[in-house]
């Protein structure tokens, strides 16, 4: 049989192939290692979406190598909240930045997830195209708003916004989209109003076809869309890695906030070689207002959570039995006064180095 | 003469096609939808950045094995559910169940049983082609004509030598337009499978450009480099039809 035998032949030298090049392009098996450093498989994965409320996650890797030359964790890039959520569950990656009423319901539902910190405050738009006649949450009367998620905070700031205008949920119409294809929707007039973190929103004015009707920060202050939440198995085995891990995030978060030169170096690093953006969007929504979206302040404050809560229910996402005791742990909250921007000068020349 | 038709009309068609495409996107006077030249440029781009390669082996790489795999377990699989009547009645149900589910819906299952390196999209790219070539191989055997069995049982053939000298060569044509099909499915699911959070591969790079922003021109340069391989891959699995084991069994026209 000349077929079978060169078939299996040419399978075989080709499945060879194909797998060295893949191996050595994209795993980097035959990559010089450099002794000292922590093998990859010792580094614990934390998922994270290319949005700014996930800001401080590639922003503490990327300081971590220029500071310590390594980091201790892997962000592990998503382009979705179901992804993101999945490989949580399955334990591939320990720690993970998430929904605050996502992490809620999932506690709720009996995953042992606990949110240690807060990813960032504000940094959330809802946006309609320049040529609409919709200026006011009355206007939306009738119209289709696009949200991330059924568990984002963008969709309970649409349930905030309506409570607040005296309408209900039954004057609008609400689609669910992941982020990145919202500016497309918005310019072809696919929806009315679109809503998620930044830069995508950011991305429509700067493109020209979009209009900030509000931003989170005027008319919700101190939003939280997303939090840092880790396995309870993490907690428990490995409570001096969550801190430290908590600490990096939160000095972090403090050496974004300091500069506005830190924000322009976070914005040209985080774009080059963790969001694979182009830097002028961050730089847009980090400096456009520069409290369009912040990093201090992330303490878990009960009465944050409570408010959240109470508008998840009302939404219908979680149920009546959940509680800030059970779904956070605010042990690894460090002290404000002890807490210390982190030490990183900034990138030198405007030169971003490669990622490691 | 015929060569040259056979060069310039696909040619033309082609050409006429990328004329077309680019005066519709002037005429639309969107500055979203990328012209040719932009997908051109692109990928002269990605080109640039030594990313295309990567990726385009990555992608070879998650579709050569799942198609490998399944390959290995359908033929196999289908032969028997064709010869042995109540391995049929017992798993054909189970497997015409199991076929039209979409692979974009054993995304979740993927990611938690395998998480998300590798091993799921080469998971989802197996599911997505082992069912094509399980029912071709399958159909194959049942529709064998009678008369081959038959002209076996009178010289006494049987066991393992009815197998090898009857069955397996009077099924191989079918068997083989199966697995071509299945290729061809197989690198259609490659988008899908890679939309888990894997970082390279041309699936990858077109969920990438979605999060990059307006980057519409690679979004199409994706899906162009996956036509193209497309077009390659199917060529050289027809090769397989050249062979004289399979030949008889094709249409002559």
């Amino acid at each position: 049989m000349k077929l079978i035998s060169t078939t299996f032949l040419c399978g075989a030298l080709w499945l060879a192939l194909i797998t060295g090049m893949h191996g050595s392009l994209n795993l980097k098996w035959f990559a010089f290692k450099v002794p000292g450093a922590a093998a990859e498989s010792e580094k614990f994965r934390i998922g994270f979406l290319p949005v700014t409320c996930h800001l401080t996650c590639p922003v503490t890797d990327f300081i971590n190598q220029q500071v310590e030359g390594q980091s201790s964790f892997e962000p592990v890039r998503f382009s979705g909240w179901p992804e993101l959520k999945e490989a949580f569950l399955s334990g591939y990656t320990p720690a993970t930045f998430i929904l605050a009423p996502m992490a809620m319901a999932l506690r709720e539902q009996g995953v042992p997830i606990k949110v240690v910190y807060l990813g960032h405050r504000d940094g959330s738009a809802v946006m309609v195209h320049k040529d609409s006649k919709i200026y006011r949450m009355e206007d939306l009367r009738g119209k289709r708003i696009a949200v991330p998620n059924r568990y984002s905070n963008q969709r309970l700031l649409v349930f905030r916004a309506l409570r607040n205008a005296g309408m209900t949920i039954k004057d609008i119409e609400l689609v669910e989209m992941p982020p990145p294809d919202m500016p497309a929707a918005l310019y072809s007039k696919a929806v009315d109003a679109i809503s998620s973190g930044e830069p995508f929103m950011g991305q429509t004015e700067i493109d020209g076809y979009g209009r900030v009707l509000w931003l989170t920060k005027d008319v919700w202050p101190n939003f939280i869309s997303c939090v840092l939440a880790v396995h309870e198995d993490f907690i428990k085995n490995d409570r001096a890695t969550v801190q430290r891990l908590v600490d990096g995030i939160a000095s972090s978060g403090k050496w974004i906030d300091q500069s506005m030169d830190n924000r322009m170096d976070a914005a040209k690093f985080v774009a080059k070689n963790y969001y694979n953006q182009h830097p002028r969007l961050l730089e847009f929504v980090l400096s456009k207002p520069p409290d369009r979206v912040t990093y201090t302040n992330l303490a878990l404050r009960k009465p944050d959570f409570e408010e959240i809560e109470d508008l998840a229910r009302e939404a219908g996402i979680i149920g009546g039995d959940v509680r800030f005791e059970d779904y956070t742990d605010a042990s690894f909250v460090p002290e404000a006064s002890a807490m210390n921007a982190s030490a990183y000068e900034g990138l030198k020349g405007g030169e971003v180095p490669p990622r490691k | 003469m015929n060569r040259l038709i056979s060069i310039f009309l696909p040619l033309s068609t082609a050409v006429i096609f990328l004329v077309v495409w680019h005066f519709l996107v002037r005429l639309s006077g969107s500055d979203l939808f990328p012209t040719p030249m932009e997908v051109v440029r692109g990928i002269r781009e990605l080109i640039e950045k030594g990313l295309l390669l990567k990726y385009i082996v990555a992608s070879l790489f998650r579709v050569s094995w799942g198609f490998m795999l399944a390959v290995l377990v359908g033929v196999p699989l289908g032969l028997i559910l064709g010869w042995f009547r109540a391995a049929f009645q017992a798993l054909n149900p189970m497997i015409q169940i199991l076929r039209p589910i979409s692979p974009i819906a054993w995304i979740p299952v993927a990611i938690l049983w395998f998480g998300i390196d590798d091993t799921a999209p080469v998971f989802l790219i197996f599911l997505a082609s082992v069912f094509p070539i399980t029912v071709s191989s399958m159909a194959a055997v049942q529709n064998m004509q009678l008369v081959y069995l038959r002209a076996a049982q009178n010289f006494g053939v049987k066991g393992p030598q009815l197998f090898r000298r009857v069955i397996l060569p009077a099924a191989l044509p079918q068997i083989i337009t199966g697995i071509r099909i299945a290729l061809g499915i197989a690198w259609l699911v490659v988008v899908a499978a890679e939309m888990i959070a894997v970082n390279s591969g041309l699936g990858y790079l077109i969920i990438d450009a979605r999060n990059a922003g307006k980057r519409y021109d690679l979004v199409v340069a994706g899906m162009v480099m996956i036509g193209l391989i497309g077009l390659v891959l199917d060529l050289l699995i027809r090769q397989l039809e050249k062979f004289d084991e399979v030949k008889w069994g094709y249409g002559q026209r």
